[in-house]
């Protein structure tokens, strides 16, 4: 028999944001239970492992080469034709930084969260939440297959893409076609990778998303791909759009695979509603992976660190109701809304390009000295080169 | 439900890469990953397809 148990913060998931919020909900004085379904935090992997870098000190958390692999210049973005736009760390504004290992660099914010006095479970699933009077009051959960629960006045829903917590309590996350993407990548070895770029192929080759090679070390890359749920016809779209891909490129075409991993990404507008009485969501069960990028890894723990706090005063308060985690909802809001609306927005205007627009606007910028990739300097670009094209260009931008 | 589909998630590992990529999509919450164990409620499912568009493998058919 596993025993009921009582904690102030309960977090469902030992990914990132989960870690994240675990850790600074701890540090702020809570008692923490984190619980993870899977018997290794961090494994399998789910990612391309690709992040930025300029928020870790934001949260705490102190690069290692425990966990990166390289650390690159810069991201080149191939159009349809192959022309190829290079954005160097400063134009990116820090979108590119580093390939990490997610499994190590998981296991270390686990790490971080049960040093600041987290309590975590592993092989413990949360299989429905308990609502009492219209509340979340914990979870029913199962730990080595035995059932138990875990009552808490604040449960934090981290539970990934997969995100059934906030679905259970009635939080709507549900996620249209368009915004979400089906994923598959290949970590290959013996391939001619550039380690100083994270490399992205747009346009057909990946309807509604990319192809992605980002290097981990001379020779062995992540080479994946997704695509829109929306343009997707039959089944196993994204094996075959990546399987096509690397078939026409030899430069991959003669890697050998040494592991696959698939996925879901949310490439959808910010959710409405995070939180509810008792309960919060964080990282990608609350749909906070950026639109543009596919990247969900800062975002989460960005995200964490604020939900960790109003979690502690919550608890410690006693006040875990849906008014006091509006200090949730909209501190990650005023952080990280802005740029998730205008990156969905610039996402959607991107998958309606046409190959030949997007081949001429990443030629009308090839060997222009670019200072600064600013709106205007693209456009005059454009204009000095293709001027037929500016009209379409202009309404994209 | 005698006109409803069949629906066959091959979860036994020649097919899924248990990546929840399902499981996140569905409408219905019918899906429910464990590590390497698919459970699915065949009862909900409306067989609305959006599981079979969302897995990167084509683990799962409706026929
Ligand atoms: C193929 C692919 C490539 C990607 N590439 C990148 C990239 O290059 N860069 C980037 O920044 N982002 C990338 N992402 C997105 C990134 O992986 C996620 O945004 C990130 O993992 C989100 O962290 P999280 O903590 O919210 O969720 P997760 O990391 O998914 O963690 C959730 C945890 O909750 C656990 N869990 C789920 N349900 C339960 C339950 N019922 N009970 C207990 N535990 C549960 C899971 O086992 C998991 O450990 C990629 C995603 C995919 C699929
Ligand atoms: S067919 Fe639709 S309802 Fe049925 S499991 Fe798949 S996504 Fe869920
Ligand atoms: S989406 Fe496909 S590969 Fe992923 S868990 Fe579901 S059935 Fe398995």
């Amino acid at each position: 028999m596993v025993q009921d148990l009582k904690t102030d913060v309960l977090v469902i998931g030992a990914g990132p944001a989960g870690s994240m919020t675990a850790k600074w909900a701890a540090k702020a004085g809570a008692r923490v239970l984190m619980i993870e379904k899977r018997q290794e935090i961090g494994s399998p992997v789910r990612c391309g492992e690709g992040m930025s870098k300029d928020w870790l000190n934001e949260v705490g958390i102190a690069p290692s080469t425990r966990w990166i692999n390289v650390e690159v210049e810069g991201a080149r973005i191939f159009s349809p034709s192959e022309k190829v736009l290079e954005i160097n760390e400063r134009h990116a504004g820090n979108e590119v930084g580093y390939v990490v290992e997610r499994d190590a660099f998981d296991k270390q914010l686990a790490i971080d969260a049960g040093n600041a006095g987290a309590e975590i479970l592993l092989k413990t699933a949360a299989t429905g939440v308990i609502k009492e009077g219209g509340k979340v009051v914990g979870v029913r959960a199962k730990q080595f297959g035995e059932p138990f629960e875990i009552r808490a006045p604040v449960t934090i829903g981290a539970d990934g893409f997969e995100s059934q917590v906030g679905r259970w309590a009635g939080i709507p996350t549900n996620l249209a076609l368009r915004d979400m993407d089906s994923c598959l990548q290949y970590r290959m070895t013996n391939v001619d990778c550039d380690v100083r770029y994270c490399d992205f192929y747009l346009g057909k080759v990946a309807p509604g998303g990319y192809v992605w090679i980002f290097p981990k070390a001379d020779g062995l890359a992540n080479v994946g791909i997704g695509v829109q749920l929306s343009q997707i016809k039959g089944m196993a779209e994204a094996r075959q759009y990546l399987d096509a891909w690397i078939a026409k490129h030899p430069a991959y075409s003669k890697g050998k695979k040494i592991d696959v991993v698939g996925g879901g990404v949310s490439i959808s507008p910010p959710l409405k509603q995070t939180v509810t009485d008792g309960l919060m969501l964080v990282g990608d069960a609350a749909r906070m992976i950026d639109p543009l990028t596919g990247g969900g890894i800062a975002n989460g723990c960005i995200a964490g660190k604020i939900c960790g706090d109003v979690a502690a005063r919550a608890a410690a308060a006693g006040t875990p109701s849906k008014e006091f985690f509006q200090q949730y909802e909209k501190g990650w809001r005023v952080r990280l809304e802005e740029k998730l609306y205008r990156n969905w927005l610039a996402k959607e205007k991107l998958c309606s390009l046409s190959d030949e627009t997007f081949d001429k606007v990443v030629d009308a910028l090839q060997g222009v000295k670019l200072e600064k990739l600013t709106v205007h300097n693209i456009l005059k670009a454009v204009r000095d080169k293709y001027p037929e094209i500016t009209k379409e260009f202009e309404a994209f931008i | 439900m005698p006109n409803k589909k069949s629906l066959h998630i091959e979860s036994s590992g020649q097919l899924c890469v248990y990546c929840g990529a399902c499981v996140g999509v569905c409408p219905l919450n019918c899906i429910y990953l464990d590590e390497t164990r698919i459970t699915f409620d065949e009862r909900i499912c409306t067989r609305c397809e959006i599981c079979v568009k969302a897995c990167p493998v084509g683990a799962i058919e409706i026929g």
